[in-house]
């Protein structure tokens, strides 16, 4: 299964000062205590493990509960987990896990088969507990736990994805008394991964404690800090200070930069991350009724057709991605070689236009078209603030899409605001994005009909808003496929229908760019362990390695060239960012207290 | 016209001019401030459309300064010294017409409830207050994200968060002038509002008004740099503030691109600089002008 995680962005709106060192609440660690600080700039959507579909949250989930099984950090294969061992009957329909013994909750209390057995029950029955996962409990029949080591699940046909859980399991004498599951938790949260959430402060920090009773063996460190930056580039000049000790979603100029800084190891892989612009085709409910304000004449497939073709995949990965990053083909990234289709997306303005012309759409004098119905075709491009794909792609958008004849207007908000629009239908273009699991069912399922939200925009995770019934047929075939062959033809035709559909249109698949600390941490386990990564992992092998140590240039990357840093200058010009804000602060302050000098008489 | 009228306004002005020529720090204001106006209008003249688009960009990313490009090169490939002079049309047109808007609506505001005085001022004068204490950057932001769009939402932003001043001057000052005895005389005679105000109290406060909205502007310009490169207003519109936040977020800074930061940087305190220095030398040549008329 895929996570989700939409492309969390940074910056919110309200970010006053870009460059400010964030104030972390109880910063002072006790004397001795080993703490790993990671920066992030992603906003968090929730804590619920039953809600969250951001990158940060899937990352918090993973850390603080345990699921049935896991990925392998080398391999993807997957591996026990809170189940230690699992088996199935001839006919596949019927799984029987037995869960690990001696395992505990982080309150102290034994883990038992009830506590998943309560868990996936819920998820079936409750659509809220549903939202984020309910793509993997549906076409099942039943989940029981007969005595404290033992769960079974029943399914109505034989399922593909019953090794990819990608299921928070919670302790069922917690969430036995929540009534609402789409209310956010009580801190500290009680779970029984390496790490568990302890605090959180919207965009200031995410504290987690090293679970000591963990039954892999307590984490070398005792505390997980996310710290919170406005921007990138402050994120880089913490790493660089040593306020922070890991870091991912470098830009290519700061890759490029930090590569000659003997105190920084950098990180990068294959690209297992789709990118995407979403068409909204007239986003509708799961019920079939109309929601949002997407703009009607997107309903033409013709059109999306027509903007897809003149989106060029090839320019956005040299200069946006500087490189790092793969040219856009089928939906599954090319990091999931198996499922990838490698047929490359066209770049073609001068068919793009022929296509308009012949379907109707009729220039102006200054030289947008008009729609069918006479409106010039003018759409809304919603973009992560602050996330360096969405503000920059968004200018080459923008003039692909004038010579074609149709004038967009970017708007950079809050990722919370694009993440709301975009899942309630209420965009035209929208900049979106998911990190593939090593099972392709979840990526897949977010374009089905049964991933549309209710009529308030709640209730499931929707992508492009796509209801095509021969997506959804091919969907249900690939998940009751155990063939793995054959499953992965029918997934790369339903990355066939998706790009013939085009309501989506695929940007490229950036490669992770991360950087620790090198004088300060051995090395961190990657996933997979060639090209992997260390934060964002499909488990939590990254954080659970770290080390206190150094990493030798042994282990160094190879490459040494790039682009010059001084440091010297590099301060003044973050003084530079603060002085505009404080400048603009003062000027506002005078403006109001001149009064005082000029009033004569 | 060689009207009396005209020949006083025409001595007046002369000698306005010649007061103001005395003040140094004035002239390069004017000089500076000339510069800025020229090339706001020449840009579109010298800059073709396409040295703006970045898919027609000929740079590589973050070039240092050569002989192609005299300022290096952005992220995208683009002519910094392009852009930044291509910026210098928005924040030019955004500061005067934010700092117009602002002291419009102070100047409204302050002659109503200097002249009406009574429950009208009082109600003015609270809603002022109100406005005095509200935290204006975080307003602007507000209402630039509530609002959406382009440079219009940027005005409206600026404008209606920065009138208070104006207001409290022009009400102390209007009510300077309707203590005087000239202004008796002519209710006595049967002036009524419309008279008083357009007639007598406007044109005495309007050089009040005059330098108010000179050293407005350049607030508004910093203003308006400042939501630009908070990421608010329209991300396709090219601006100084807008330049500073591509800079920033995509890594020039940790890259050491000097080249992108300093120039949209310098070209606003130039700017800002240049309006002050006018309205300063503005104000120390208009303030005897009005003791004299006392």
């Amino acid at each position: 299964m895929l996570v989700r995680r939409r492309l969390a962005g940074a910056v919110s709106v309200i970010a006053l000062v870009a460059v400010t060192v964030p104030w972390v609440a109880g910063a002072a660690q006790a004397q001795g205590e080993k703490v790993l600080r990671a920066g992030i700039t992603q906003d968090l959507d929730s804590l619920n493990p039953f809600i969250t579909i951001t990158r940060v949250g899937t990352d918090l989930t993973r850390l603080t509960y345990e699921y049935l099984t896991t990925y392998d950090p080398k391999d993807y294969r997957p591996v026990p987990g809170l189940a230690e061992k699992w088996e199935t009957s001839p006919d596949k329909l019927t799984w029987t896990f037995t869960i690990r013994s001696g395992a505990k909750w982080s309150d102290g209390q034994p883990i038992t088969a009830a506590d998943p057995a309560f868990t996936l029950n819920k998820m079936m029955t409750d659509k809220a507990a549903a939202t984020a996962n309910g793509n993997f409990v549906q076409g099942w029949e039943s989940v029981t736990a007969p005595d404290d080591r033992t769960l079974v699940i029943r399914t109505k046909q034989p399922r593909s994805t019953m090794l990819a859980l990608d299921i928070p399991i919670v302790p069922k004498h917690v969430w036995e008394k929540v009534t609402d599951f789409k209310a956010e938790p009580p801190l500290p949260l009680v779970g029984s991964g390496p790490f568990i959430v302890q605090d959180y402060k919207a965009s200031q920090f995410i504290k987690l404690k090293a679970n000591k009773d963990y039954w892999r063996g307590a984490p070398k460190i005792d505390a997980l800090d996310f710290v919170y930056y406005k921007n990138v580039d402050a994120e880089v000049q913490a790493l660089q200070k040593g306020d922070i000790d890991l870091m991912s979603r470098l830009v290519p100029a700061q890759y490029d930069a930090l590569k000659n800084d003997p105190n920084i190891k950098l990180n990068t892989g294959a690209g297992r991350r789709l990118n995407e612009i979403l068409i909204n085709p007239g986003a509708a409910s799961a019920d079939g009724n109309p929601i949002g304000n997407g703009n009607p004449a997107l309903k033409d497939v013709q059109l999306r057709k027509a903007i897809a073709l003149a989106i060029d995949s090839r320019t956005l990965v040299d200069k946006v991605w500087g490189g790092y990053a793969v040219e856009a083909a089928g939906y599954i990234p090319p990091g999931f070689a198996e499922f990838h289709w490698p047929e490359k997306r066209k770049f073609d303005p001068a068919e793009a236009n022929k296509m308009l012309d012949e379907a109707g759409y009729v220039r102006g004098a200054d030289g947008v078209r008009a729609d069918k119905t006479g409106k010039p075709l003018r759409l809304r491009l919603l973009g992560h603030a602050g996330t360096n794909l969405d503000e920059q792609g968004s200018k080459y958008i923008t003039s692909w899409l004038k010579d074609i004849g149709i004038a967009v207007e970017p708007q950079m908000v809050a990722d919370q605001k694009v993440n709301d629009a975009t899942t309630a239908g209420n965009f035209d273009l929208a900049f979106s994005g998911w990190s593939a699991n090593p099972d392709p069912d979840y990526v897949l399922s977010l374009q089905t009909c049964a991933s549309r939200p209710n009529a308030d925009g709640k209730g499931a995770t929707p992508d492009s808003f796509l209801c095509d019934p021969e997506y959804d047929a091919l969907y249900a075939q690939q998940l009751a496929e155990t063939d793995r062959a054959k499953r992965i033809e029918i997934v790369k035709k339903m990355q066939q229908v998706l790009a013939d559909r085009a309501s989506l249109v695929i940007l490229g698949y950036d490669n992770p760019l991360e950087a620790y600390r090198a004088d300060r941490w051995a090395p961190f386990t990657t996933q997979p362990s060639s090209g992997g990564v260390i934060m964002n992992q499909q488990g939590y092998w990254g954080y659970y390695s770290a080390t206190p140590g150094r990493t030798t240039d042994a282990d160094a990357p190879a490459e040494a060239q790039g682009g010059g840093g001084n440091t010297g200058l590099v301060i003044g010009l973050v003084g530079g960012g603060v002085v505009v804000v404080l400048a603009g602060v003062l000027a506002f302050a005078r403006l109001r207290r001149r009064g005082t000098a000029d009033e004569r008489e | 016209m060689t009207s009396p009228v005209w020949a006083r306004r025409r001595a007046a002005a002369g000698r306005v001019w010649r007061e103001f020529a005395a003040n140094r720090g004035g002239l390069v204001g004017v000089v500076v401030l000339g510069l800025f106006v020229l090339t706001a209008i020449l840009a579109p003249l010298l800059i073709s459309e396409s040295s703006l688009d970045v898919t027609r960009a000929t740079g590589q990313r973050l070039e240092s300064p050569s002989g192609d490009f005299p300022l290096g090169t952005d992220e995208n490939g683009l002519s910094v010294l392009t852009l930044t002079l291509w910026g210098t049309r928005l924040s030019l047109v955004v500061g005067l017409a934010a700092a117009v808007l602002s002291v419009l609506i102070g100047t409204t505001v302050g002659i109503l409830a200097g002249h009406f005085g009574g429950w009208l001022s009082a109600v003015l004068l609270r809603f002022t207050d109100f406005f005095l204490i509200m935290p204006s950057l975080v307003l602007a932001i507000a209402l630039s994200a509530v609002l959406e769009g382009g440079a219009g939402t940027i005005i409206l932003a600026i404008g209606v968060v920065s009138w208070p001043t104006s207001a409290r001057l022009v009400r102390a000052q209007t009510l300077a002038v309707e203590a005087r005895p000239y202004i008796e005389r002519a209710r006595a005679l049967g002036g009524g509002h419309g008279h008083v105000i357009f007639k007598h109290v406007l044109p005495s406060v309007l050089p009040l008004v005059f330098v108010n909205t000179t050293l407005a502007v350049g607030t508004a310009i910093v203003a308006e740099s400042t939501l630009r490169f908070l990421g608010l207003g329209s991300t396709s519109e090219i601006t100084w503030g807008g330049l500073l936040r591509s800079a920033s977020s995509s890594g020039a800074i940790t890259y050491g691109a000097w080249w992108y930061l300093l120039p949209p940087g310098i070209a606003i305190v130039l700017l800002v600089l240049a309006f002050t220095l006018v309205g300063r030398a503005l104000e120390t040549v208009l303030n005897p002008k009005l003791r004299e008329r006392r």
